[in-house]
């Protein structure tokens, strides 16, 4: 069996060197508070509404990659793939604040949702106003029961990027926040993996499968998918998370879409621009319009050989949030 | 008797609720393997480590302080039972000033109890530690009611907490990280219950209760 050897020293130093390695590449954008793992804007910018997101780390870039003008003000990044505290998140949530209010953008899943809930509280008692948007875009995750429902995934990218420019242009608390829901009910996503994901400091991953196996509706933790499929070529492959995500949206011929194809942190970038293509194609036999895209790994899965696709129902005004500037350590444009 | 309870008694109960947690711990983590992912007992271990580290000195403590520090530390620690710990420890201690009177505690229990519910969406029967803390609530509100002493009153919630705590090995989880293992579960003690009732016996403790607290959750660490 292949071991899978890592560039780390220590399995419990990861985050904060990682966070030490961001910061020393990007001191004109980022700065580091090494005691709660915060990452914030070096400028803080001021009487706009703050951005908060943060989560489990081994998502990267997400989300201290995305922190600065026209995205997030402050990221808090907690253990591999487990919350932050809520001390953490308060902390951030206060950092965050440049008397306009903050809004966080939570990923659902319990312990985030449990604890960035609690910091908000914390908050509003200091006098912060807060909001929150709740990400939870992953199909595979859809049920009818009353359990936790639908994780949330890579439609956090977009929902940051339109909540962010909105911000930067002073709109105010609520309307963000209107917004931000608006785009997470638009946004649904489904992943795929060729491989499980392996932590740092272990030498085998969390599930393997058989050459003619593919694990399908993978979340972002390393955690098992809802089903095995069989092995096939990319296409087909793509064609499988494509085909869901335009059905369950109920998207038309005519429909403009925001999508992502998003690497899971083993596909390599040939990879997804193959992905990628057929992608295009699905949509456009379809007569869906791909008005944006991003291809690149955005929220990974440490080292996971999967990819994720995510399409959001785009109007006019979520492609002028999506177009206006950014000037972030992952996106600038 | 006394009739409030003041920094130096509130000092008094943390310390010794973490005396008894550290002996309870290895049987609390061994029941959260059985029905969790047995990291409940490192979690609140460290949430009391960092409890120890700011809870102010016992000439300084105030009933307030001492509880803050309990919710401060609490609030730093991952998981889901710790931060929910920390909000309850947050309206107890938000209930009193240098020292709270039973009918003050009693509402701080009482308002950290519906946080809790709130926080964590789990009633009574779903195998948490709302089992504990809703009998130790009333039990706390029927002794206020009837003018009982202070430590008559932790008495009587301890003794609620305990046996909500054991009810916890005929339920099935609803809630919490137990409640991926369903029927697994039955049989074992919740020990977010369990720590509640801990808790509990501890202030009955350090009030001047002489009742004596037989370990819980021995019986089904062989199932």
């Amino acid at each position: 069996m292949s071991t899978h050897r890592q560039f780390i020293n220590q399995p419990d130093h990861v985050i904060s060197e990682a966070l030490e390695g961001l910061a020393a590449t990007y001191p004109h954008l980022l700065a580091l508070d090494a005691s709660a793992s915060l990452i914030s804007r070096v400028h803080p910018a001021h009487e706009k509404v703050g951005l908060v997101s943060g989560g489990g780390s081994g998502h990267e870039p997400l989300h201290a990659g995305l922190v600065g003008t026209g995205m997030l003000d402050v990221a808090v990044a907690g253990a591999v793939f487990a919350s932050p505290t809520a001390q953490q998140v308060h902390a951030g949530t206060t950092l965050a604040d440049g008397g306009a209010g903050v809004l966080q953008i939570v990923k659902n899943y319990t312990g985030d949702v449990l604890n960035f809930q609690i910091a908000a509280e914390l908050a509003a008692d200091d006098g912060t106003m807060v909001e929150s948007v709740l990400v939870d875009d992953d199909l595979a995750s859809d049920s009818e029961n009353d359990g936790p429902g639908r994780r949330g995934t890579a439609a956090v990218i977009t929902v940051e990027k339109i909540c962010g420019a909105l911000a930067e242009q002073g709109a105010d608390l609520p309307t963000i926040a209107a917004v931000g829901r608006n785009v997470v009910a638009r946004s649904r996503t489904l992943a795929l993996t060729l491989d499980g994901c392996t932590h740092p400091g272990e030498i085998s991953p969390a599930f393997t499968l058989n050459a003619n196996e593919v694990e399908f509706g993978v979340g972002i933790h390393g955690e098992r998918g809802t089903g095995r499929i069989p092995f096939a070529a990319a296409d087909a492959l793509t064609e499988q998370l494509v085909t869901p995500l335009v059905e369950s949206l109920g998207l038309k011929t005519g429909q403009p879409v925001i999508a992502i194809v998003n690497g899971l942190g083993g596909t390599y970038p040939l990879e997804l621009s193959i992905i990628a293509r057929r992608m295009h194609e699905v949509l456009r036999g379809r007569g869906i319009t791909v008005a944006r895209s991003l291809v690149g790994s955005y929220v990974t899965s440490l080292d996971m050989h999967g990819v994720s696709i995510t399409l959001t129902a785009a109007d006019d005004n979520l492609i002028a949030g999506w177009d206006a500037p950014v000037r972030t350590p992952t996106l600038t444009w | 008797m006394s009739t409030t309870i003041d920094g130096t008694t509130a000092h008094a109960w943390i310390t010794e609720f973490t005396r008894t947690f550290t002996h309870a711990q290895q049987r609390l983590t061994d029941l959260d393997r059985l029905a969790g992912d047995g990291d409940f007992g490192t979690n609140i271990a460290s949430a009391l480590r960092r409890v120890d580290n700011i809870l102010p000195a016992t000439a300084d403590a105030t009933y307030r302080t001492v509880f803050t520090a309990a919710s401060l530390g609490f609030l730093g620690t991952g998981g889901t039972s710790g931060p929910l710990f920390g909000m309850w420890f947050r309206h107890v201690a938000r209930s009193g000033n240098d020292s709270a009177t039973l009918s003050e505690l009693t509402d701080g229990v009482a308002s950290g109890l519906a946080t809790v519910q709130y926080l964590g969406g789990a009633k009574v029967g779903d195998n948490t530690m709302i089992d504990a803390l809703a009998p130790a609530a009333d039990a706390l509100k029927d002794a206020a009611a009837s003018h009982l002493s202070i430590a008559e009153a932790l008495e009587k919630a301890a003794l609620a907490g305990r046996s909500g705590a054991l009810s916890t090995g005929d339920l099935i989880a609803k809630r919490g990280r137990a409640s991926y293992v369903g029927e697994l579960a039955r049989g074992v003690l919740d020990p977010g219950a369990v720590t509640i009732a801990l808790f509990f016996e501890a202030g009955a403790t350090v009030t001047g209760s002489s009742q004596l607290w037989p370990e819980l959750g021995t019986e089904v660490t062989t199932q």
